[in-house]
């Protein structure tokens, strides 16, 4: 979500701007859509996923859960990188500003038209599908009260850009009182022992909260979340300039692939039938925080090596992904409260979901992001 | 004797300030999210634990404020290099008062809106948002009086008594407006109910802080020579 340039200048002492990582970035947000779509099918959400359909199938949740603990950490190591990238680049003011141009005033303005949409959405689904999921049910009984309660501020799906807000200022207080440099002489010459070791420092904040992990939707900062994410973003920053000091990982990529599915199968044989929360047992977020430290270093590490070069059709997936990610979430509700009352086998509804989603994300983008004063926030 | 500040030259004085404060803005935010956390963790133990911290972090940027930029530059002598410099008493009285007011102004009120959005944003009931305000308000009245005595008096010990003594008063003053059934009974609601005491101690507070800043820049400006 930076508009730097995409290269540095000949002699200029940066290291340029990745096409794998923002490659990846759009992989990321691509099964960020499957994703949301496929929860509607979940057994586990079934009790409060707002669009949850009777036709669900016991494997999603093998299936959404892997990429979930992998795609988030990705998109804050990513973020990471590019912050370091951009305060190199500008400076501490470009960075702030940056961030103020490109993430706190989207952020702002998308927040009230997203939570908007969404309810309104509900509102209609509660009170006009047939046959309403758990969740609509529960809002029919809030709707009818005569004084309903006020419901808690949250930032629904745009958390993750409140996040980065915060880690943005955590990365100003850490430069303005010089951890960082602490935090260099301190630690390992190399990265690859440090990025080895990350599950443990991921371990507490899988401990803190719920297995599989929810979207910290709160204004305020989750300490789960701030622990888990936080490495990440830290990494990312680390990383700038150094990709190559993952080189040794290389070598350990097929293995290390296999190792996060056996992990992550154990993860699965771990879990009651269905979450446990609100905390989790420390085995399990072990398993979780494996899982997630080393899946995320192995896409990490596959994407430098295989999203090496321009790829067009991921470049406009890659142009798009900030739009998409605003606006894909009110879209995939829209759909799939519609298909409540459809009698269809839910692959069907799935990819026709995921496919209008994306149809209304790109073609939107296209007339209202690409050439207009938009794309200098969204683009 | 001119009257007419030196605009550019204030405004370089203040950028000073600011630019030595960073360091602690800096840990204050660092504090200020720390205590956002631990009331998001929506505990009993984490809520007084986090409210607690907001309020360190309130009387810590008054004091350290107040005390980084007069108390320790006095110590330093650092007036002595300013004379130095084309200003004037009225140029250096603004360009402090402006820089402090900045420097506490913004964790101030970034506290102050952090502390509504905990309110607003939790079971806690909405109507302690006037409990709060009037906290704070105590606070911008005890750093108004301790910036006003810092700024006329050089006595060390007499600036701390006055920055100690006024900042303590938050704890009487809370047990005094819990008593205030007025103010006490309508923070136990969801409903947001200015009553006339609550407004009274809120102007007062207000009108007091005016006060204090307007006499410390008229005294002090008005002089014709910084001894």
């Amino acid at each position: 979500m930076s508009d730097a340039p995409r290269g540095a200048p000949a002699g200029a002492p940066m290291g340029p701007r990745v096409p794998a990582l923002d490659q990846l970035r759009a992989l990321a947000m691509g099964v960020g859509v499957l994703f949301h779509a496929a929860l509607a099918y979940s057994p586990w959400l079934f009790p409060y996923w707002p669009t949850a359909s009777d036709a669900n199938w016991a494997g999603i949740d093998a299936l959404v859960w892997l990429p979930h603990l992998v795609r988030m950490p990705l998109f804050f190591l990513v973020s990471g990188y590019l912050a370091a990238l951009l305060l190199e680049r500008r400076g501490m003011g470009g960075l702030m500003r940056q961030r103020v141009r490109r993430i706190l005033v989207p952020f702002l303005v998308a927040w009230p038209l997203v939570h908007l949409s969404v309810s309104a959405l509900t509102g209609w689904a509660a009170t006009e599908v047939a046959a309403p999921s758990p969740f609509l049910l529960a809002v029919r009984e809030y709707l009818a009260m005569p004084d309903p309660p006020d419901l808690p501020l949250s930032t629904g799906h745009l958390w993750f850009l409140w996040y980065l807000l915060i880690f943005t200022v955590l990365l100003w207080v850490s430069r303005t009182l010089e951890f960082d440099a602490a935090l260099a002489r301190l630690g390992p010459r190399s990265l690859a022992p440090s990025a080895i070791g990350l599950p443990i420092l991921l371990w507490p904040g899988f401990m803190l909260t719920a297995a599989p992990h929810p979207a910290p939707e709160s204004l305020f900062p989750q300490v789960w979340a701030l622990l888990v994410y936080g490495p990440f973003f830290a990494l990312g920053v680390a990383l700038h300039g150094r990709l190559d000091a993952l080189a040794p990982l290389r070598r350990w990529l097929w293995p290390g692939a296999i190792a996060c599915l056996a992990l992550y199968l154990a993860f699965l044989r771990q879990l009651p039938p269905g979450p446990v929360g609100p905390t989790t047992p420390w085995a399990i977020a072990a398993l979780e925080a494996m899982v997630a430290g080393w899946g995320t270093l192995v896409c990490l590490v596959a994407g430098l090596r295989w999203l090496d070069r321009p790829r067009p059709w991921l470049d406009r997936l890659a142009g798009s992904a900030y739009w998409t990610y605003l606006l894909h979430l009110p879209v995939v509700f829209a759909i799939q409260y519609l298909l409540l009352d459809v009698a269809w086998p839910w692959p069907v509804e799935f990819v026709l979901t995921v496919v209008a989603t994306f149809a209304i994300c790109l073609a939107t983008h296209a007339l209202l992001v690409k050439r207009t004063r938009l794309k200098r926030y969204v683009g | 004797m001119s009257f007419a500040p030196n605009l550019p030259l204030i405004r370089l004085l203040v950028v000073k300030d600011w630019q030595l404060f960073q360091k602690q803005l800096a840990a204050y935010v660092l504090a200020g999210i720390i205590a956002l956390a631990l009331l998001g963790l929506a505990k009993p133990w984490a809520f007084h634990l986090g409210a607690t911290l907001l309020l360190v972090v309130l009387v810590a940027a008054a004091c350290f404020a107040i005390s980084t930029s007069l108390l320790v530059e006095r110590k330093e002598q650092t007036l002595a290099f300013v004379m130095s410099l084309p200003v004037t008493p009225l140029d250096f009285t603004l360009a402090k008062l402006a820089g402090n007011l900045l420097t506490f102004g913004v964790p101030y009120l970034v506290l102050l809106g952090g502390t509504a959005m905990v309110i607003l944003g939790t079971p806690i009931p909405d109507g302690f948002v006037v409990f709060a305000v009037l906290v704070f308000g105590h606070v911008l009245l005890a750093y108004g009086l301790s910036l006003a005595v810092a700024m006329r008096v050089e006595s060390e010990g007499w600036n701390t008594f006055v920055m100690i003594a006024s900042m303590v008063l938050v704890n009487p003053f809370i047990m005094v407006i819990g008593q205030i059934d007025a103010i006490a009974g309508p923070a136990r609601t969801d409903a947001i109910t200015w009553s006339a005491p609550a407004l009274a101690i809120l102007a007062a507070q207000i009108l007091l802080f005016a006060l204090a800043i307007a006499w410390t820049a008229w005294s002090l400006g008005r002089r014709p020579a910084f001894y």
